[in-house]
């Protein structure tokens, strides 16, 4: 489904992405983990076409998304970590505004929209304007935008900042089922908790570089061996050095 | 006072810190800069002393007469500076989040007050200010006056006089919102508005510059328009500080200090005295009506409808049958549509332009070419009013279209991360903006031109046309190379660096033009005057090096601008 290929981000001296490799199949719910500033939103940004690599490859369902950037957007749906709406605009005239981009029909957007507002609870407060939305409803609003054109891949920046329990509950079931229905997932977050309850693979990336790539399972494995909790096992991993990592 | 200062240190310091980014690009783009500000500055300085000795020497109208135009001058920017502080102190005072914090320290109101008052002047424009020290020092050489006299006039007079102008804007602001509460927000921004409106009526009607050069000709040459015909002068416009302003570099370029003291006196004492009115008020006000309009905008956000019938998202989006363009096309075009409409600043601004449009409109489909007697006369005057008409287009543009990118903001995610084409966008934005301003400079043209033979009026609608296409694509390229997604508020990007140096561009543009069309226009004039056969299409051969040159920079700008859309969206 998703493949990033010896991918490289140089911000002039500095590498916030090294040489990453990644394959994330179908119908899968990746947590994408890593302390502040080990790539991970520079990683979603090159496949969302909002930063450039400097070398390697995104492919997406065999599409070289640098290469034929409109034709992969169609397949991708975006949730970023700030959730910025244009003020002024409604809600509903956000979400209208995003299926438009999406060239869906009029009709198919209206039964789109309705479902996703049921879906995620923001009837209550769609038709105000965005500037009177607190983070949690911005969020929701956002990850709205992302499924109106049920896309193959959702890519997800931190989808649980600012939402209270409820949302968050919400969110995460919505994810699941969208999962379930065959939606791929490519999440990175902080939240090692969500990864725990939600997640089916788990990749962590520190100082720009993946030093865990599997299953849920391996890294709950790993836990155990280790004697430890998820949190102290994600602490002891981005605190080794890259050569006492390669073991793993 | 401490307090103010110890903000200030820490304001000073992030300002220093946002400008000496040192690396190869800024550094490149600040020598760009400073070469661009250079020569600008010196073509302003030969130009202010090449109209000058136009106006006295070949078209002979006087001292006198001189600077009762630039009075007139100073009236329009006046207001024009005073309206737009208005508009700026509104989004320093009451829009700034830094209001909002230093209202949750322990800060008197009356010291926010102060610090945002003088943050105004961070966002004054230094191209405006540049361009205008140059214009006086450009009157200044010709008139051969010491440093002293340049200085006396530049610091006692002319600064007061723009001080005066942003203090009354500021004042204006707070008793707007004051009043609002007990006759409500519209009411009294239309009565604020009539006022203007009427201000500038009567100002025209009593100071008529018609009338002034009738009544000065009828006499000549029985008095000497060298000479202050000070009774020409109605006892209303004696009392405004433009004519103050007027009056004392007349008697400076007369060598006669002792007749400035008084109008300087009176230019500083209105200064302070306005500056005191404003900070006073700020006092007693800010905190009260800063309140006020967080009500206000709570208030009105309750009585918003969710939507209107004309251009709604739902009623035309949502039903097929009504939707005539791409559901792409059409998204982007409603989006921006309708983030133009609902913002007030955008709307404010586009209709004190279109005002100006309108006036200046009425004024140039009466002007009369035939019968002043001077060819020169009537080629300047020409020229004059086809500068004009590219220098509204340029404001438009500058206003409207340099800061189209910018707009996006940091919402510009979703386009783009969405399957938008950058080509498709670019086309969009400038179809949609761009047009409108197409529109207008075709209508500014036709009534500067349906006079003349259809030749002259093919000739001026093709260089027009050039010239409207290339300023907009200039200030969409520049737009572009200084995008600052970060910055929301449009009048502050049509000021920043990158805007200057885009209108810098534009007159640069505009004088190519003008310079251009002298020859061809001047021989029209003189044929006609002497009644000598004069080949009309030698009116078209300036059009053909307009036309490479346009095109050559729509190309160059449009790049430029489509570049940024490349750019990592950090």
């Amino acid at each position: 489904m998703l493949i990033l290929k010896d991918l490289v981000k140089n911000f002039g001296s500095f590498t916030a992405v090294n040489k990453i490799n990644l394959e994330i199949r179908s119908g899968e719910l990746y947590g994408f983990l890593g302390p502040n500033g080990a790539g991970k939103t520079t990683t979603i940004k090159m496949i969302t076409g909002l930063l450039s690599p400097t070398s390697g490859k995104i492919f997406l369902d065999g599409i070289d998304v640098w290469q034929k950037p409109v034709e992969s957007k169609f397949k991708i749906g975006y949730i970023p970590d700030q959730p910025f709406l244009y003020d002024k605009l409604t809600g509903r005239e956000f979400l209208l505004f995003s299926g438009g981009l999406y060239n869906l029909s009029s009709i198919h957007l209206k039964n789109r929209i309705d479902e996703l507002i049921e879906l995620l609870r923001i009837g209550s407060w769609i038709d105000k304007r965005t500037e009177e939305y607190s983070q949690g409803m911005r969020q929701r609003i956002t990850i709205a935008s992302a499924f109106l054109h049920d896309p193959e891949l959702i890519v997800v920046d931190e989808p649980m900042i600012g939402l209270d329990p409820q949302s968050a509950f919400i969110v995460k079931k919505f994810f699941v089922d969208k999962v379930k229905n065959g939606t791929t997932i490519f999440m990175s977050t902080h939240s090692l908790n969500v990864v725990e309850e939600i997640c089916t693979q788990v990749g962590i990336i520190n100082k720009g570089t993946i030093i865990f790539d599997d299953k849920l399972e391996t890294l709950s494995r790993l836990k155990h061996d280790r004697n430890n909790n998820l949190e102290e096992l994600f602490i002891q991993l981005t605190n080794e050095d890259e050569t006492d990592t390669s073991h793993i | 006072m401490k307090q103010i200062l110890h903000i200030f240190k820490y304001k000073l310091l992030i300002f220093i810190r946002l400008n000496t980014k040192i690396d190869f690009q800024s550094l490149l783009k600040n020598i760009g800069s400073s070469i661009i500000y250079i020569s600008f500055a010196v073509g302003a300085f030969w130009f202010a002393q090449k109209f000058i000795n136009f106006l006295l020497v070949e078209i002979k109208i006087g001292r006198f007469l001189l600077h009762e135009f630039i009075s007139i001058v100073l009236f329009i920017f006046f207001l024009s500076v005073n309206v737009g502080n208005i508009i700026v102190s509104y989004s320093t005072l009451y829009k700034s989040a830094e209001a909002g914090f230093l209202f949750t320290k322990p800060v008197k109101p009356s010291n926010v007050f102060a610090i945002k008052f003088l943050d105004n002047f961070f966002y004054s424009s230094s191209t405006l200010l540049l361009m205008l020290i140059s214009l006086l020092a450009g009157y200044a050489s010709y008139f051969k006056l010491s440093a002293s006299s340049f200085l006396y006039l530049l610091l006692f007079n002319f600064f007061p006089f723009i001080f005066s102008a942003g203090s009354l804007g500021v004042i204006v602001l707070l008793v707007i919102i004051k009043l609002a509460e007990k006759f409500g927000v519209k009411r009294i921004i239309y009565g604020v508005a009539a006022i203007y409106l009427a201000t500038v009526f009567f100002f025209f009607k009593i100071n008529s510059p018609k009338n002034l050069v009738q009544s000065v000709m009828n006499l000549y040459p029985l008095i000497d328009k060298d000479k202050y015909l000070a009774e020409f002068i109605s006892p209303l416009i004696k009392l405004l500080p433009n004519n103050w302003l007027s009056e004392t570099a007349f008697w400076i370029s007369q060598n006669n200090m002792a007749n400035t003291v008084l109008p300087t006196i009176m230019q500083i004492t209105l200064s302070l005295a306005l500056f005191l009115l404003a900070f006073q008020l700020g006092k007693q006000w800010y905190f009260d009506t800063w309140l006020k309009n967080i009500k206000f905008s709570a208030a009105n956000s309750d009585n918003r409808k969710t939507s209107t019938n004309l251009f709604s998202f739902q009623s035309i989006l949502l039903n097929e049958k009504k939707q005539i363009l791409q559901p792409q096309t059409d998204s982007l075009i409603k989006k921006d549509f309708h983030l133009f409409i609902r913002e007030p600043a955008q709307i404010i601004h586009f209709l004190v332009l279109f005002f100006l449009i309108l006036i200046f409109v009425s004024s140039v489909s009466g002007i009369k070419y035939v019968g002043l007697g001077n060819f020169y006369l009537q080629t300047g005057i020409y020229l004059a009013v086809f500068l004009f008409n590219l220098l509204l287009v340029s404001t438009l543009s500058l206003r409207f279209i340099f800061p189209l990118i910018s707009l996006e903001g940091l919402t510009f995610w979703k386009i783009r991360s969405a399957p938008v084409e950058n080509k498709n966008l670019v086309k969009l934005k400038l179809i949609t903006f761009g047009g409108v301003i197409f529109l207008i400079g075709i209508i500014l043209n036709y009534f500067a031109n349906h006079r003349f033979v259809f030749i002259v009026e093919i000739m001026s609608l093709v260089v027009i046309s050039f010239a409207v296409v290339t300023i907009i694509a200039i200030n969409f390229g520049m737009g572009g190379l200084f995008v600052n997604f970060k910055e929301k508020n449009a009048i502050r990007l049509s000021s920043s660096q990158g805007a200057s140096i885009a209108f810098l561009f534009n007159i640069i543009y505009m004088l190519f033009i003008v310079v251009l069309l002298f020859d061809p226009m001047s021989n029209y004039f003189l044929a006609i005057m002497i009644r000598k056969n004069f080949h009309l299409f030698r009116l078209l051969y300036p059009v053909i090096p307009i036309a490479i040159v346009s095109t050559l920079l729509i190309i160059i700008f449009i790049r430029a601008g489509m570049n940024s859309f490349k750019k990592d969206f950090l």
